[in-house]
């Protein structure tokens, strides 16, 4: 593909403050048509790779480029192109939800006004309301309304669902997806693993402002651990020494844990323990996630990763 | 006190910390007392110790008593000016109207922050959270507010005894801790003024609008008061006008404290029991949420800025012009009285010549402060929707740093032209009412003649946004603060030329007691057009930084 053809292209993408560096030598690409789910936790150069995409600050070093053209440069330009979605919602506390999705469409310069109106019915909006009596879900959802309806070739979505009901999150993974079928990129930064699990083409995971791991969800499950759970007639066994394996959590006769390479060892420890009942399966997204924290997933359902 | 640190307390001792939000505002309040105490401090001994140095002879004393202890120009401007031939008479005098404005503003601007500002952040449902009732919290949030008042009375009282035991000074222990507490009175009432209209408004903007409007309505009062001895009576109608007759130093009424500390009361126990009687987040006045849109204006970022802009704007120029129409007003029969010797005090004022023009010169002087404050306000209004990130949306869309920047800044020079023709007009329509005799086209000279100094303030704030955006209001604010101070310094003590040219006021021509210096006043213009343009500049090249 020409890389001109990107909506999104950085090389060597950096931005320090001080002494501490917030992005360092971020390579991406992100195509047409393509979701990409951007992942990490606070603080992990998310939202500096975004501000540093529509030109609000400046590279320490390296650049970006949106659909060709220089972000830098010639901002203006890239913005046609562009639709935002911040992680806050502050907006004009004297505008109604009307005005303001009037502004964004006319600031922006493209807005399909019948577009707009399915999606204010979708997403179940009063726009009669001033914003300043919206709850932080409503202004969000004023926000989600303003970027789709603009119908522009590159998404870039900061935490979009965050205050969202999971009824308006639905709407909102619909409204992802029409995009996509219609040939828009979507940059999609989110906390909510489900949501990139269930979006999103390709993953990149920051940690401390460096790439961590990208590709697509079954790349990185194939260079990853599998989870295995297995239930025992007697007592479990102590795997601490069975090589590849990490992760493990025991309860009563079970236990979960992850195998990295060859699970010869680990099925003959489990064999000759008296296994009784094996469950082999892929790490899901928020496994994988997890693992390159250095941390495992706790018996109980996590909804998401802290803060 | 970190938000965190209020949360965590609980924690540590197993049980709710007593009076804790009580604690919390006045720590949050204590820094900015204190630094008011200094200036109030600062300002109280230099004008003290000033006096034996210019007024060295009797004689000399006697003529300033003569000139201002029966001029009702400068009683209407500054209060009234009994005993001037003494130190203790002088400082009053200097000293007290401006004590009292400052006081009053930094009352309700802290207390509608405090109080309405939070509530509209957020924090307040933190607060309410814990085990309070609104009425106690805002009871609570008062106490600690007046915990930063009595801050400031007492580094005031502090640097008034230092001063005052100099032997050119000589002032006793109790007449400095009552004149800090005439002083400082303004301040305390305010702050139960703007938890009033915390109450009332559903915004900080607007409740701090509505407190600013009484101080306005209340200096009005006293002016007409001080104006002639036939409504000497309004003093009385005046929150204002019950400080003024507390006499500090010169003849003391303490019984004039009564109404403060009622109205203070009063004012107090109605925003505890309005707080108890409406919902979080909402105002006592009704407030409709819903509404048909009106595009009008949001074509792009000029004309946003002008929607968001143009009540700001309309407030400021409907006070210019009440104020401007109250001196007008008055002008004639205050006027009246500067003859003969009198003229060369006011000359040392900034205003030469005699009559309503002197007076009026003088009086446009403090609207030149008023619209230069216009000016800071545009400035903060343009970094807090940086800070906000309000802006963030506007740059997102295919719109230019440079053209954001600059409709902020066109509207923020439309607006001051505004209120300065505004000035010029209704001082002309006051006058006219009262068969004064200055011509519409030299009230609108002096009205476009006290906006090169706010054009120079915007121009300042502007290129501190594009430098140090995060201090862009300090800074704005310092150029005028230091500005005011010299000035009035000037006025009755500073004689150092090098001094006098740092505060943007002394460069004016006092008009229309003298004819505007457009000169002076095209370079003023140019400084601040250029500062502006530097400040575009920067902007486009940094990042955005928030709060």
């Amino acid at each position: 593909m020409a890389q001109a053809e990107l909506a999104i292209r950085t090389r060597g993408l950096s931005k320090h403050y001080g002494r501490v560096t917030a992005l360092a030598d971020l390579d991406l690409d992100l195509a047409p048509g393509e979701v990409m789910g951007y992942l990490g936790p606070n603080g992990a150069g998310k939202t500096t790779t975004i501000r540093l995409l529509l030109g609000f600050i400046r590279p320490t070093a390296g650049r970006a480029e949106i659909f060709g053209t220089d972000c830098q440069r010639n901002p203006d330009i890239t913005h046609r192109r562009v639709a935002f979605v911040p992680a806050e919602a502050s907006l004009w506390p004297s505008l109604t939800g009307a005005e303001t999705l009037h502004l964004l469409g006319r600031l922006h310069g493209q807005a399909d006004s019948s577009y707009r109106d399915e999606l204010i019915a979708r997403f179940d909006l009063d726009p009669s309301k001033k914003v300043r009596a919206y709850s932080r879900g409503n202004r969000q959802k004023v926000l989600l309304i303003g970027a789709l309806m603009t119908r522009a070739e590159l998404l870039v979505l900061d935490e979009p669902t965050s205050g969202l009901d999971p009824l308006m999150e639905v709407a909102f993974r619909h409204c992802v997806t029409e995009a996509r079928e219609r040939g828009q990129a979507v940059f999609l930064s989110s906390h909510v693993l489900s949501e990139v699990e269930a979006l999103c083409d390709r993953v990149v995971i920051l940690r401390d402002g460096r790439v961590a791991e990208s590709g697509t969800l079954s790349e990185m499950r194939h260079l990853s651990a599998v989870t295995i759970e297995a239930t025992f007639a007697g007592e479990v066994p102590d795997l601490s020494t069975v090589p590849g394996v990490s992760g493990v959590v025991t309860e009563g006769h079970s236990l979960r844990c992850q195998v990295a390479g060859p699970v010869q060892p680990l099925l003959t420890a489990l064999a000759n323990a008296g296994v009784t009942r094996l469950l082999v399966r892929e790490p899901s997204l928020e496994e994988l996630f997890l693992a390159y924290y250095g941390q495992s997933v706790p018996s109980e359902g996590v909804a998401g990763v802290a803060g | 006190m970190p938000a965190d640190a209020v949360v965590a307390a609980p924690a540590r001792t197993g049980r709710p910390v007593p009076l804790l939000i009580a604690r919390y505002t006045a720590e949050r309040s204590l820094r900015s007392g204190a630094l008011w105490g200094c200036v109030f401090g600062v300002i109280v001994a230099s004008s003290a110790l000033s006096y034996n140095r210019i007024y060295q002879t009797s004689t000399e004393r006697q003529r300033l008593a003569a000139t201002f202890g029966v001029n009702h120009a400068a009683s209407a401007l500054f209060g009234p000016a009994p005993e001037l031939q003494t130190v203790a008479g002088f400082t009053v005098f200097k000293v007290s109207m401006l004590l009292i404005i400052i006081g009053a503003i930094w009352g309700l601007l802290t207390s509608t922050r405090q109080l309405r500002g939070d509530e509209d952040a957020g924090r307040w449902d933190l607060l309410l959270g814990g085990p309070t009732t609104r009425a106690r919290a805002v009871g609570q949030v008062l106490a600690g507010l007046g915990t930063g008042a009595t801050v400031i009375w007492a580094v005031t009282a502090v640097l008034t005894m230092a001063v005052g035991r100099s032997s050119a000074v000589h002032f006793s222990v109790t007449a400095s801790l009552y004149f800090a507490l005439a002083m400082t009175a303004s301040a305390v009432e305010f702050l139960a003024v703007g938890a009033v209209t915390s109450q009332l408004a559903p915004t900080r903007r607007q409740a701090a609008g509505y407190a600013a409007a009484f101080l306005g309505v209340s200096y009005g009062l006293r002016m007409v008061a001080d104006a002639g001895p036939g409504l000497h009576a309004l003093i009385w109608a005046s929150p204002l006008g019950w400080l003024e007759q507390l006499q500090p130093l010169t003849g003391p009424r303490p019984l004039a404290l009564i109404p403060v500390a009622a109205f203070t009361a009063a004012l107090a126990a109605l925003a505890v029991l309005l707080a108890g009687r409406r919902d979080a987040g909402k105002g006592m006045l009704p407030d409709r949420n819903t509404r048909a849109p009106r595009t009008r204006l949001l074509s792009g970022p000029t004309g946003l800025t002008a929607r968001l802009a143009l009540p700001a704007a309309l407030g400021w120029a409907a006070g210019t012009a009440l104020a401007a129409v109250l001196i007008g007003t008055i002008a004639k029969a205050a006027g009246a009285t500067i003859e003969g010797s009198e003229r060369q005090v006011f000359s040392r004022l900034g205003a030469p010549g005699s009559g309503a023009a002197a007076f009026s010169g003088i009086a446009f002087l403090i609207l030149a402060i008023v619209i230069a404050f216009q000016a800071a306000s545009a400035v903060n209004a343009a970094r807090d929707e940086e800070a906000d990130g309000r802006l963030d949306h506007v740059l997102a869309a295919p719109v230019s740093r440079s053209r954001w920047f600059a409709g902020r800044l066109l509207a923020g020079i439309a607006a001051l032209l505004f209120s300065g023709i505004a000035a010029g007009i209704f001082t002309w329509t006051g006058e006219a009412a009262q068969g004064g005799g200055i011509s519409l086209p030299a009230a609108l000279d002096a009205g476009l003649n006290i906006v090169p100094p706010a054009l120079f303030a915007l121009g300042a704030g502007a290129l501190a946004a594009g430098c140090w955006p995060r201090r862009a209001g300090t800074v704005v604010y310092v150029v005028l603060g230091w500005s005011v101070l010299v000035q009035f310094a000037g006025g009755f003590a500073v004689q150092n030329r090098w001094l006098l040219d740092t505060s943007l006021f002394h460069q004016m021509a006092s008009a229309p007691a003298v004819p505007p210096d457009w000169q002076v006043n095209g370079i003023l213009t140019g400084l601040g057009l250029t500062a502006m343009l530097l400040g575009m500049r920067t902007f486009r090249h940094r990042d955005l930084q928030g709060a």
